[in-house]
């Protein structure tokens, strides 16, 4: 288990990023190297020049933009977790990264990285559908942006050029303050890829109508995906039981889904407890709004 | 005063060292960072070696061409089975089965996935890694067996085509009047479980380094061994004289509960450190350990029948055990062999039928693993003494109670011949009971299933064989004649006064220094913290077995306790010189050895007298101050006769009692409580027995619900790193509450009997009893370990379906 040879460089700006990789184009962009490490180590990988982007400031900043929480791509994830913006304006995602890991790796890895390597299971890619962040990218000194959900195409898949690189991710901050938030996932042991998981973002206007439900699922298939369930729900007389209307839903949209199976578990298996997880993500959010309102 | 310990049993008086809360010796250097490994070991000019795998399951090898490979810069060599099959010996495997060669790289056919077909050697191991990859290896696949059973059919593709068989070893034993035990039975019934592969997983892999000089003719081989007569075995292969072959003891091991035997990976290396003249390093990476390392685990099948009577008498038993050994001998068959002497667990099952069967297939070769194959016959045995409870609506604990050996019946002969020592099964029993707070326990349970959880209770009591000798070899194959399975210990007690002991083995975590110390301290009443404790090499040391078999506080212990008694007594008699007075009437007091009359002698005078001053000793005595002991083990000796052997001395006895819940759609199954009772005679440390017993129930929950070493169906290993072979964390491992008993030995110095395999043994099956209490209401059960929590959702789910769609 010893990485084939490669070249090694640290620029100190993005756009000598963009040039390393626009030479090399077998270069491989290393953040916090939670992932790459371990498949340099396994020949998984194999590139020519390893990009290290550790070093440019403007990455590792969290910027507040009045309708939007900007975090770098180069921000480790335990810095999110204990950052008061994340807490204050994407609880989803300061819900998800507990997940994350333990606390030895969160402490190098990046939410970047984990977007771009795209694990299927993987708690940031799917806050970042769920939430529909913009994933800013730029290649050879051009910027453009993907939404989280035309992003990931595939296991370890992504839009993203090889040629370039994801510099910051935008989430856009909830528009109302009625907001309750749901996150849950199920693995075979605490911090292991998640067999299931389920996020849930909810907000709702003052008179406790349910304005904008998101949820998605990750890990039962080849990338995070959001689950449409259009229903009405009036939380004004305090929270009740989910609807079936709501429960319903969640399993027609899951049945469009196409769900993978190995070892560790079955494909009906990680159907009926996304659905389950999914209740308990929606069942949270919503009494975490029902619990402001009153 | 001391003398005789046969017939003055030291247990009787308090222990001034012995069994009290005293710090670990061992813990200063392993806490501190400080450990000495095999990968700390350096030499200037040593090569490195990689190993090629072949990724198909069975395949012969058509070419290997290397020569691109030796061409590249900081390449030493490639060697191939085909060069080792000429220079050396096979590999030993203690059965007699000639045609089932084992060499360290594949000879000619592949036989598993994964398996080394030739070694890199460089300057580097990055450099051997990458040569590996320039590597041209012509195969031709051939067909291959994964299963067992499929593999014990005419139509099976053979392992070892000239051995002409798949099977190893296919023993029936008949103990006692089965057939009539069955037949004036109110009742049987039969079932079938299956004991995942899984093993004890080092974080450290194993790794070895061969030095020759050719100028002594001298092979030195340092290693993350734990083996019993690795030198000899070395030697045997390669051809040398057995004081050509110098292992050094003073390596820590990083882990290993048995597995650490790395004989083919030794073998190898010290094949190359005499062919290159440069010392020579393997460090097993991930992949390499976990594909073929050979240190895999028993995989077994048991059909089982058991007779017992309306009132929960259980009468006889039948147990059919097929083990999947993967593709070599291994260690594998005599795993089937070593439960035969707890058959019956602590229960009074009156005769037994017993066959084992030992298959090879196209799966990775076993290790020894701990307990060596007595946690898997526990889990069958647990799972029948359920399975009756249930079919006579019969409390689960009411009936092992009721076949418990009772405390009076000691020594208890059972069916197989083996005696068990002592023991007081129902005082245990009672003890954790209420401990665990069991009618609370019970309310919790009900709480729990209100409020839509699966919630379940698990037992299991098991017996732990200890002071391990190998009479299951001369019983499993005639033709291997060993009756004893010695250990020993030397002690010097130097000029300055200060107590030196010798031990002849490596250390995996067990204690050894402070058992040692804490026993020759004990008998010669002086503090073991200034006791040195050393491990020297093979050369230096007396005959020895290595901790196996959870021997080794009966054993060494045992040892050093007789050297030191020895000692004691040629110091009583210098004194007795000294006073002038009869032996007998000196009091040894640690320090100072005292006489009726008053007089005194102190540690110094008689230090000076050994020493120095030859005129001073008795006529007659020795100078010097040095005692060994080569102990045999105790009650073992005799060859199995009628199929019957009587097997270790003693046997710890253990109770566990869980709380188990989980959601019924999740599956994941978490352990609210855990208590265990555990019986292990009189302890030597106490520290080190809870360790054991906490890491045993650890390995034995990972067992039941998450490790495995997993084949698809192409014969691919699923599970070749810690991403997929899960083991637990402290996430998943509960507090535990260890209650302690005592049941001396009479067999022993002090009392003691083994503990290294303690947890382990019960811990699967306490677990497996637990999921199965949990959805009994549902007419399901879960028969095959690990328990995935996949599983246990989709087999809920589909009876939910079932019971709504019918209902």
């Amino acid at each position: 288990m010893k990485s084939a040879s490669f070249d090694y460089v640290r620029p100190d700006t993005l756009d000598a990023v963009c040039s390393c990789l626009a030479s090399h184009p077998d270069a491989r962009i290393i953040a916090g190297g939670q992932s790459l490490v371990p498949m340099l180590a396994m020949r998984l990988a194999r590139p020519s020049l390893v990009v290290d982007i550790a070093h440019i400031d403007e990455l590792s900043a969290i910027r507040d933009d009045d309708d939007a929480l900007v975090i770098g791509a180069m921000v480790r994830q335990a810095t999110a977790l204990s950052d008061p913006l994340v807490a204050t304006h994407l609880p989803l995602l300061a819900k998800a990264l507990t997940h994350v890991g333990h606390p030895s790796t969160r402490a190098r890895g990046t939410v970047g990285g984990s977007l771009v390597h795209a694990d299927p299971s993987a708690e940031i890619p799917l806050v970042a559908v769920t939430l529909g962040a913009s994933l800013r990218i730029r290649d050879a000194n051009e910027d453009f942006e993907f939404n989280a959900e035309e992003f990931f195409i595939g296991p370890m898949l992504t839009m993203i050029p090889p040629t370039a690189c994801l510099f910051e991710i935008c989430f856009r901050k909830p528009t109302s303050a009625n907001v309750g938030t749901g996150f849950h996932e199920i693995a075979a042991r605490r911090s292991d890829y998640a067999l299931a998981a389920a996020a849930a973002h909810i907000e709702a206007d003052d008179a406790g109508i349910v304005q904008d439900l998101r949820l998605a699922i990750g890990g039962i298939s080849d990338f995070p995906q959001r689950l449409p369930v259009d229903v009405n729900i009036d939380l004004s007389a305090g929270k009740t039981n989910l609807g079936s209307n709501l429960t319903t839903a969640i399993d027609a949209a899951l049945d469009s889904i196409d769900v993978v199976e190995d070892m560790h578990a079955s494909a009906s298996y990680r159907r009926r407890v996304a659905a389950e997880l999914a209740r308990r993500a929606v069942d949270d959010a919503l009494s975490e709004i029902a619990q402001d309102l009153s | 005063m001391v003398h005789d310990m046969g017939s003055k049993p030291m247990r009787d008086k308090k222990y001034r060292f012995l069994s009290q809360p005293r710090r670990v010796v061992e813990d200063r250097r392993f806490v501190a960072g400080k450990g000495k490994y095999i990968a700390d070991y350096d030499r200037a000019d040593m090569a490195h070696v990689a190993l090629m795998p072949c990724h198909l399951p069975a395949a012969r090898i058509d070419a290997i061409d290397a020569s691109a490979a030796l061409d590249m810069l900081g390449v030493i060599d490639v060697v191939t089975g085909a060069e080792l099959v000429a220079a050396i010996d096979p590999l030993m495997n203690g059965l007699d089965t000639p045609k089932v060669r084992r060499y360290p790289l594949a000879v000619g056919q592949v036989r598993y996935a994964g398996e080394w077909v030739c070694a890199v050697i460089a300057e580097s191991r990055a450099i051997a890694e990458d040569a590996i990859e320039h590597i041209r290896l012509e195969t031709t696949a051939l067909p291959y067996v994964l299963d067992p059973e499929q593999a014990l059919r005419d139509d099976s593709p053979l392992v070892h085509p000239d051995h002409n068989s798949n099977v190893l070893l296919d023993k029936k034993f008949v103990w006692g009047p089965v057939d009539d035990d069955f037949a004036a039975a109110d009742h049987q019934l039969n079932f079938c479980v299956t004991w995942g592969r899984n093993s004890t997983v080092p974080i450290e892999t194993f790794g070895v380094v061969a030095e020759w000089n050719a100028w002594e003719q001298m092979l030195d081989i340092r290693a993350s061994v734990q083996m019993p007569k690795y030198a000899d075995q070395i030697a045997h292969a390669l051809g040398l004289a057995g004081n050509q072959v110098r292992v050094h003891y003073d390596i820590d091991v990083g882990g290993s509960y048995g597995v650490k035997r790395g004989i083919k990976h030794a073998v190898l290396i010290g094949y190359l450190a005499r062919k290159l003249h440069r010392p020579v390093r393997l460090i097993e990476d991930r992949l390499e350990n976990m594909r073929a390392g050979d240190a895999h685990g028993p995989e077994r099948k048991f059909d089982v029948s058991v007779a017992f009577d309306k009132d929960g008498t259980v009468r006889s038993m039948k147990m059919r055990a097929l083990d999947n050994a993967g593709a070599y001998a291994g260690r594998a068959p005599f795993q089937l062999g070593k439960p035969i002497g707890a058959i019956v667990g602590p229960y009074r099952i009156g005769s037994v039928a017993y066959q084992a069967i030992s298959v090879t297939t196209n799966k990775a070769a076993q290790e020894a693993v701990r307990g060596f194959g007595q946690a898997p016959t526990n889990y069958a045995l647990e799972t029948a003494m359920d399975r009756v409870s249930a079919f006579l609506d019969m409390d689960r604990l009411a009936l092992r109670q009721h076949n418990f050996i009772k405390t009076d019946e000691f020594p208890y002969l059972i069916p197989s011949g083996s005696t068990y020592d002592s023991g007081d099964y129902h005082t245990v029993i009672d003890k954790v009971m209420a401990a665990a707070e069991y009618p609370k326990l019970v309310a919790t349970c009900n709480q729990l299933r209100k409020d839509g959880m699966m919630a379940g209770i698990g037992i299991a009591t098991c017996l732990e064989p200890s002071g391990g000798n190998s009479s299951f070899e001369p019983l499993l194959n005639e033709r291997n004649q060993t009756t004893t399975w010695m250990e020993s210990c030397q002690i010097n007690i130097d000029a300055l006064g200060t107590v030196t002991a010798r031990i002849h083995t490596t250390s995996s975590g067990q204690g050894h220094e402070t058992l040692v110390s804490t026993v020759i301290g004990e008998i010669l009443g002086i503090d073991p913290d200034s006791i040195r404790v050393v491990r020297p090499n093979s050369l230096e040391s007396l005959p020895g077995n290595s901790p196996v078999g959870s021997r080794m506080a009966i054993m060494l212990g045992g040892a050093a306790a007789r050297a030191a008694e020895k000692l004691k007594a040629k110091i009583i008699a210098i004194a007795a010189h000294h006073l002038q007075c009869d032996a007998t009437r000196i009091d040894y007091q640690g320090g100072a050895m005292l006489s009726a009359n008053g007089r005194h002698i102190t540690w110094d005078d008689i230090i000076e007298s050994a020493h120095r001053q030859i005129h001073q000793l008795p006529d007659g005595m020795d100078p010097g101050l040095a005692s060994f002991d080569i102990m045999q083990v105790p009650t073992g000796g005799d060859l199995p006769k009628d199929g019957k052997v009587h097997m270790y001395p003693c046997y710890s006895f253990e109770f566990h009692l869980v709380l188990v819940a989980f959601d019924p759609i999740i599956g994941k199954p978490e352990i609210r409580s855990y208590t265990i009772g555990h019986d292990c005679g009189t302890v030597i440390n106490p520290a080190i027995v809870s360790g054991m017993t906490y890491g045993g129930i650890a390995h034995g929950i990972g067992a039941a619900l998450l490790e495995e070493f997993a084949y698809d169906e192409s014969g691919q290993l699923m599970t070749q790193s810690f991403l997929d072979y899960l083991m637990p964390s402290s996430h998943e491992v509960p507090d535990i509450q260890l209650v302690k008993y005592c049941t001396p030995s009479p067999h022993t110095v002090f009392g003691q009997k083994g503990s290294g395999e303690s947890g382990y043994l019960g811990a699967p099956a306490a677990i497996s009893s637990a999921i199965n209490h949990a959805v009994a209401g549902l007419d399901i059960s879960f028969d095959k370990l690990p328990i995935r929590m996949s599983v246990i959702s989709d087999k809920i789910a589909a009876a939910t379906h079932h019971r709504s769609d019918s209902g």
